[in-house]
């Protein structure tokens, strides 16, 4: 593993206003790592220092082993991105915008273009102004991806995607990460990113809270779960079960948040008749909530 | 026609340039087609020109010396003095206005930018398209002016004629420049534009007003469009210090362009 990405006390203000501070980010080569927040949190900020769009205030980033002001012809070279605010030329089909940036690249596979197009189920033969949303994403995607580039940085990649593109998305990820390629790819919603990463770096109004392993992560979320029963139960059974809070039992309804795993929450209800389960994925509030243990953080 | 920014930027005007060599040829064509009328009614026009006050005339006429009697003076009136520069500045000034900042405030700049392009080959790239445009045109202009003037028995110096075209694409360019070095700055189409014209609109008047007023006289040589036209370009053609002095300002502005945009932050 070589380190692909690293960051040293990067801060970004706009005037007065805070960007972001001391970031301290290490991505290395063959692993995913998403960076969460909630919007305006810095996310993008971050990426445009990393593509020198704009330039630190202190501190500095380092790509491939080289600074990412000094020598990003070279570095961009070397990466794909694709913004969050993605604004194609409308002019353009979407086979020649392709075109234009592989000829500024230099020249691509244009058979892993084909290959891409066909995978994302992507008609390049329309006219990007005549395309929707999530058309348009899929050209953004495979121009991030059609260099085959050592690093991918992707600005919230899967908003627009229907299920079906965000599962050829995973899959696509995981092929950049078995060839030893690095991705750094942002999101402020937790579940469409975290099973493609290996790492998240959580940011909040500017400052990295967090860099943790996914799965250390997910171990630590609360959980909103509901349990409709046949008929009413009585509430003791679900009183002082490991990880399990906030406990209310009406109408033949439970209701609680679990910490960490549902083993202890389940069993005990399984000795009654239950017709349904939900449970809600932790937003990304939540898993901050779980973090500081209080509500003095949910901003 | 998508090898690089400057030939995917003149395709994205392509349609905008024909529309504009419409127009220029149009323009130039009508002037030459209507100058027999012009010529065999020549003692009725240069009655009313020589009953204008000096201080129309060197408005409307950039203080040329020139009259209606000869196709020279008709051309330098007619065209010259006004319409020719005032389409092509319309045209290099939306052109650099658009160049870089165009691109930024829709938002393909960061898409474009994530090539491993450097940011100073872009702007030189839009610039070498705005070139290509304004003398592509300004060629048209005078070819059609040419023909069009043979065809009707225009008894004009086409090479002088020829020159004073240069004279005006490079006033243009120059105009054009401000326009792109603003727009480099600050990124705003609406800004540079803005200037752009606001400057071109006060060079003109201190050109066209400093021989009669004092107080500017010595201020004229300020005046880009002073070098455009100051040496009279139909009647007496291309002065070379004037032409320095244009190719000087384009060149500082291109310079202040690069500069300017390689220093900043992207706005989003």
């Amino acid at each position: 593993m070589r380190p692909v990405i690293h960051t040293e006390n990067l801060t970004k203000f706009y005037g007065k206003q805070r960007g972001v501070l001391d970031l301290d980010i290490l991505v290395e080569s063959g692993e995913v790592f998403g960076f969460l927040g909630p919007n305006g949190a810095g996310k993008t900020t971050t990426i445009r220092v990393l593509l020198d769009f704009i330039r630190p205030t202190r501190g500095r980033a380092v790509i491939f082993g080289l600074d990412a002001q000094e020598q990003s012809t070279e570095i961009r070279r070397r990466i794909g991105y694709l913004p969050g605010e993605l604004e194609l030329y409308e002019k353009l089909s979407g086979a020649e915008l392709l075109r234009y940036f592989a000829n500024l690249r230099g020249g691509v596979d244009w058979s892993y273009v084909e290959e891409l197009a066909e995978r994302f189920d992507c008609d390049l033969a329309k006219h990007i102004r005549s395309l929707s949303r999530g058309n348009k994403q899929k050209i953004g995607l495979i121009q991030a991806f059609m260099n085959k580039p050592e690093l991918l940085i992707l600005d919230e990649p899967t908003s627009g995607l229907d299920p079906l593109m965000q599962h050829e998305f995973a899959h696509l990820i995981g092929e950049v990460k078995s060839e030893g390629r690095a991705v750094f790819v942002s999101s402020h919603i937790m579940p469409e990113v975290e099973h493609i990463c290996d790492h998240v770096g959580i940011i909040r109004e500017g400052q990295l809270v967090a860099i943790e392993d996914i799965e250390t992560l997910k171990g630590r979320a609360i959980r909103r779960l509901e349990i409709h029963f046949s008929s009413s139960v009585p509430p003791e059974p679900f009183a002082n079960l490991p990880g399990v809070q906030d406990v209310l039992v009406a109408d033949g309804i439970l209701r609680c948040t679990v910490k960490g795993s549902l083993d202890a929450v389940i069993k005990a209800a399984a000795q009654f008749e239950v017709v349904n389960i939900i449970s809600q994925e932790p937003s990304l509030e939540e898993i901050f909530l779980a973090y500081y243990g209080g509500g003095d953080h949910a901003a | 026609m998508l090898r690089n920014t400057f030939l995917r930027t003149l395709r994205d005007q392509r349609k905008s340039l024909f529309w504009w060599a419409f127009g220029m040829v149009g323009t130039s064509l009508y002037l030459a087609l209507f100058y027999p009328v012009i010529r065999d009614n020549m003692a009725n026009y240069e009655k009313i020109l020589q009953s204008m006050p000096e201080s129309v005339k060197s408005i409307f006429m950039a203080n040329s010396q020139a009259s209606l009697a000869t196709a020279d003076g008709y051309i330098n009136i007619e065209l010259f003095s006004m319409v020719a520069p005032i389409l092509f500045l319309v045209f290099a000034i939306g052109v650099g206005s658009a160049a870089v900042a165009g691109e930024e405030e829709k938002g393909t700049l960061d898409l474009l930018l994530a090539n491993p392009l450097s940011r100073w080959r872009i702007v030189v790239e839009k610039f070498g398209a705005m070139v290509v445009g304004t003398v592509g045109l300004g060629f048209l202009f005078w070819l059609t002016l040419f023909v069009g003037g043979k065809a009707v028995g225009m008894d004009a110096n086409f090479a002088r004629v020829a020159e004073a075209t240069v004279s005006v694409v490079l006033l243009a360019l120059a105009q054009g420049s401000i326009a792109l070095a603003v727009g480099s700055a600050f990124g705003k189409r609406g800004v540079a534009t803005g200037m752009a014209s606001g400057l071109a609109f006060a060079f003109y008047l201190l050109n066209a007003l400093a021989p009669m007023v004092k107080a500017l006289k010595p201020y004229r040589k300020l005046s880009l469009w002073y070098y455009y036209i100051g040496n009279d370009p139909v009647m007496k053609g291309l002065k070379l210090s004037h032409v320095g002095v244009l190719v000087g300002v384009i060149l500082v502005l291109l310079a202040v362009a690069l500069v300017a945009f390689d220093r900043r932050d992207l706005s989003v």
